[in-house]
Formats: C-alpha cells, sequence, structure tokens
C-alpha cells in the first residue's frame, strides 16, 4: 500500500530529490503536500482502496507521513 | 505577419495560447497586454555588479529570455531577435522627500509600458533606489511564464551557491499540459472536452456580478499593498483552517473577498460571484520547468444568496472545489486549452472570457495565492528582503485582481485595479472589508 502511494504522490503532487531516502515517517505537509495536493490525494485514495474517507478526518495528523496515511487508509477498509 | 520559420525557436503551447489570449484581450483595450510583476523590497542597497552578473549567467542558461513572440501563420512562437536587449535596469533618485512616491510609480509605469508584442521584452529585472528604500521588480509577459515559474526564477537568482543553481530546470521537460494531453487518447479527450464544456455551461448559468464602473474607459494598472502583522498573519491562517480545513487554502480568501467586494454595494446587479483560478500542474518543490506554462484554470462561483451565511459560503466553495478534483474537471480542460489553441486569438479570448449564456464577463475578479514563498535566502544579494508582492495587468472588466502571498510569517495582500474604472478610495475601503472578513471568527 504504501509503495502504490509513494508512486503517486511523488510522481504526480510533490518533487523530492531522492525518494528513496523519504522515510515512512518524514513529513509530507513540509515536502510540499499543500491543499491540493491532499485533495487529490483523498480523491486517488478513494478509487483506489474502495473506500470513503470522511471530511471530518481530514487532519495533518492523518496525512502528514506515509506511516500516518496508512493507518487512516486501513481503518477504514473493511 | 512573416511566414519565414528559420528563426523559431519554439512553439507556444495551449497554456501559453491561453495566457496570450488574456494578453490580446487586454491590449484591444489599448492596455500593455498581460504584464506581471514580482517586487521584492529590500532592507539595504543590494549588491548591483552581482546581480547584474547572475543576471547575466540566467540569460546564458535560458536563452530563450531575448526571444520575440511572433505569429506564423495561424499560430505563435518564440522567436530569435537580430539584438540582444538589455535585462537588467537601474533606477535611481537623489530626491527623498517622497521615497515612497517614486517607488510606486516607477513600479505602477514600468507595469503601464506601452509596447508592440513582438518587441516587448518577455522578461527584465529592474533594480528601483532611493537613500532609504530599495526594490527589485521582476518584470514578464504572461505567455513567457506563469506565477509560479516567475518565483522559480526568483529563486534561481537568490541561491548562491552554484550547483545548487545548476539543478533549476533540470531534466529538459516537455511542456506538462503536452505530457498529460498524451496520455489520453483521442475519445478520452473528446469526453474530457464535453465535460468542461458542460462545466461552464453550469457556470454561465448565473450572470456574474461586476463593480468595475464599466462606463469608464480604462486608463491604466494602479495597485496597492498591505502587509499584515505576524500575529494577524497567525490568526487568519488558524481562521482558515477552521473555516475551509486543510484541502480548502485559498478558498477562505476567495470567500472573504466575495464578500467584501458584496459590502461595497450589496445591490451590484447579477446573480452571482464568480472567479478563475490556476490549476498548476508542476510537481510542488520542482525546480522545473521554469520557463513557460503549465497551468489551466478552475473556478470558484457562489451565488449572491449565499453570501450574507459566512459558514453556507465556505461549505458551498469547499464542496465546489471537491466536485471539481473528483470529477477531475481540473483536467478536463486541458483539451479545451488545447482546442482555443488553434483558433484566432480574438476567438479564443471571447469564449475564454465571456459567459456562452449573457455575453457579459464571465469573472467578477481575478484571483492568485502564491501562498508561501519559500526562497533559498531570506536576502536578496547581501539585503534583507523585507516583502514580497505580485502585480498583474487585467482585463476590463473586472479590472481588479486579488493576489495574496506569505513572506517571513506575514501575510501581503496586493490589490491591483484599473482606474478610473475603480478608485484608490474605493480600493482603501474594500482592503477594510476583507481585513473584517479575514479576521471574524
Amino acid at each position: 500500500m504504501k509503495q502504490q502511494l509513494r508512486e503517486f504522490i511523488f510522481n504526480e503532487l510533490i518533487f523530492v530529490a531522492e525518494p528513496d531516502k523519504f522515510s515512512d515517517d518524514d513529513d509530507l505537509l513540509e515536502a510540499g503536500l499543500d491543499s491540493m495536493g491532499i485533495m487529490r490525494l483523498i480523491m486517488h485514495i478513494e478509487e483506489q482502496f474502495n473506500i470513503t474517507l470522511p471530511d471530518s478526518e481530514i487532519d495533518p495528523d492523518n496525512v502528514n507521513s506515509f506511516n500516518a496515511l496508512e493507518q487512516w487508509i486501513l481503518q477504514h477498509k473493511t | 505577419m512573416s511566414t519565414a520559420t528559420d528563426d523559431i525557436i519554439q512553439i507556444l503551447n495551449p497554456s501559453d495560447c491561453f495566457t496570450l489570449a488574456m494578453d490580446e484581450e487586454i491590449r484591444q483595450e489599448n492596455m500593455p497586454g498581460s504584464q506581471c510583476g514580482f517586487a521584492l523590497e529590500l532592507a539595504s542597497a543590494p549588491d548591483s555588479t552581482a546581480i547584474e552578473q547572475r543576471i547575466h549567467e540566467f540569460s546564458q542558461r535560458f536563452p530563450l529570455v531575448f526571444a520575440s513572440l511572433q505569429q506564423r501563420g495561424k499560430r505563435f512562437f518564440w522567436c530569435q531577435r537580430e539584438h540582444k536587449h538589455p535585462l537588467f535596469h537601474q533606477h535611481k533618485t537623489t530626491d527623498s522627500s517622497n521615497e515612497a512616491e517614486f517607488h510606486h510609480q516607477t513600479v505602477q509605469q514600468l507595469l503601464n509600458h506601452l509596447q508592440a508584442r513582438e518587441t516587448i521584452p518577455a522578461l527584465e529585472f529592474h533594480l528601483i533606489q532611493s537613500a532609504n528604500k530599495n526594490t527589485f521588480l521582476m518584470r514578464w509577459i504572461h505567455p513567457f511564464c506563469d506565477a509560479k515559474g516567475a518565483d522559480l526564477i526568483l529563486r534561481y537568482l537568490c541561491t548562491d551557491d552554484a550547483e545548487q543553481r545548476k539543478q533549476f530546470d533540470f531534466p529538459k521537460l516537455e511542456p506538462l499540459v503536452n505530457q498529460q494531453l498524451a496520455k489520453y487518447r483521442w475519445w478520452q479527450k473528446v469526453l474530457m472536452f464535453i465535460k468542461a464544456k458542460r462545466y461552464i455551461s453550469q457556470l454561465d448559468t448565473l450572470q456574474s456580478i461586476i463593480h468595475a464602473d464599466t462606463s469608464k474607459a480604462p486608463k491604466q494598472l494602479n495597485f496597492k499593498t498591505f502587509t499584515l502583522s505576524i500575529g494577524q498573519t497567525q490568526a487568519i491562517n488558524k481562521l482558515n483552517r477552521q473555516h475551509v480545513g486543510l484541502t480548502g487554502g485559498s478558498l477562505y480568501y476567495i470567500g472573504c473577498f466575495m464578500r467584501a467586494l458584496n459590502k461595497m454595494n450589496p445591490d451590484q446587479a447579477g446573480e452571482a460571484y464568480c472567479t478563475p483560478y490556476a490549476f498548476n500542474l508542476r510537481r510542488n518543490k520542482a525546480l522545473s520547468p521554469l520557463l513557460s506554462n503549465h497551468v489551466a484554470p478552475l473556478f470558484a462561483q457562489a451565488p449572491k444568496s449565499l453570501l450574507p451565511d459566512r459558514a453556507a459560503l465556505f461549505q458551498h466553495l469547499k464542496q465546489q472545489n471537491t466536485n471539481t478534483i473528483r470529477e477531475k474537471l481540473d483536467y478536463a480542460f486541458l483539451p479545451i486549452m488545447w482546442a482555443a489553441s488553434w483558433l484566432s486569438l480574438a476567438q479564443h479570448g471571447e469564449k475564454l472570457r465571456n459567459s456562452m449564456r449573457t455575453g457579459t464577463d464571465r469573472s467578477s475578479f481575478w484571483f492568485s495565492d502564491i501562498g508561501n514563498v519559500n526562497l533559498s535566502n531570506a536576502s536578496f544579494f547581501n539585503s534583507d528582503i523585507t516583502k514580497i508582492y505580485h502585480l498583474c495587468q487585467i482585463s476590463s472588466p473586472p479590472a481588479i485582481a486579488f493576489l495574496s502571498c506569505q513572506f517571513n510569517q506575514q501575510l501581503t495582500l496586493s490589490y491591483n485595479f484599473i482606474e478610473p474604472l475603480f478608485t484608490e478610495e474605493q480600493i482603501e475601503a474594500l482592503h477594510k472589508n476583507v481585513l473584517e472578513e479575514l479576521l471574524t471568527e
């Protein structure tokens, strides 16, 4: 799952010079994930994993790293 | 119009053509076309020799800066010029009685400079100096680059390390609009085209509210900028997050500006406020591409009936933005831009600007939120940067643009307006309303 998220985020949303050195705990917001990027990421996750992420949960704590994103997705996967 | 092709350097991409159509619309009003500015106010005199050297290096690396915009047949191209023009200009005064006025007037004159499209330099740098005030202005014409590209050019100039400067615009990329379009099959492009047209038809069911006094002819661009304190900026950022959440960002400014305009004259004719905003195809923090345009337009529209209720207005703008991304309308505009690039400039401009239903202007105002300006240095050639603001020419109507950015934890609001369709007094009153809206709990 994280690999899929990595590919989408690094290919479509933010530029990171050395993606391999970007850890699963590194801060995606610091790295340049902005409001438009978060919107697109959520739409991508909803499509790919066939889940709905509630607006009320769109919070920095859920989107600021690959680990946080994975936890958030898992909470909504049956 | 020449038919020669030997001097062609490159063709304009669909996004460049989109900004060129706006350039033409502004020129049709006897105004200077779509000139834009990026200004840095500096705490002390910068090292002008070093600036000149860095600009020279930049021009060696990006020789397109000397190109001329020419029409060949139906299409437009960047072409070789016979002679290179100077890129760096200095403006000085020894009169210290009204320094602020000298700086404002010089910037205003540069943005109002009328010159034929074929001869005007695509990009220029100006250092404006007086005893106690220093302004560095980068002026460009929109078909040459978009605001993000201008931001990257400035970052390039500010980067002291030569090795780091080499990372800009590397690797060389095809225009991102073309790259994205190449991902779709022809029938997908047709479906996207239809989808985007439906979206525009839907917007056009409501007539846009225009506050400019359109009985007057446009004479000149004027601007007013206001930098808020760190405390005010923090409060606004907090309220922004509270009202539109993590995914709304710029919508807070748009909603507040709509309400502020409405307060100026709640009885102004029209059914909705509508503003275009740019969807940038670059990845965030990418250092390429610098030149050309890599954006598509999106719209924020709110019916007048929603304006009195702040919560309902922000909820509406947020929902509209969510639907736009969910339905992939951001990408749907690319085939429209591609198709429009084959139209004459007059036809392109009309489609871009006017409502299909009423034939009047679709935009109530122009808007751009640059967000945080992250330069590699807080100083510029040995001088601290105290303020950054943006400028742009606008078609009339709407004759007003609202531009925002944050630098050093401070928000700067730049109001660009066409006189006499708007007056300075109106803009001051408008800013009071905007500030009140931005800071309302």
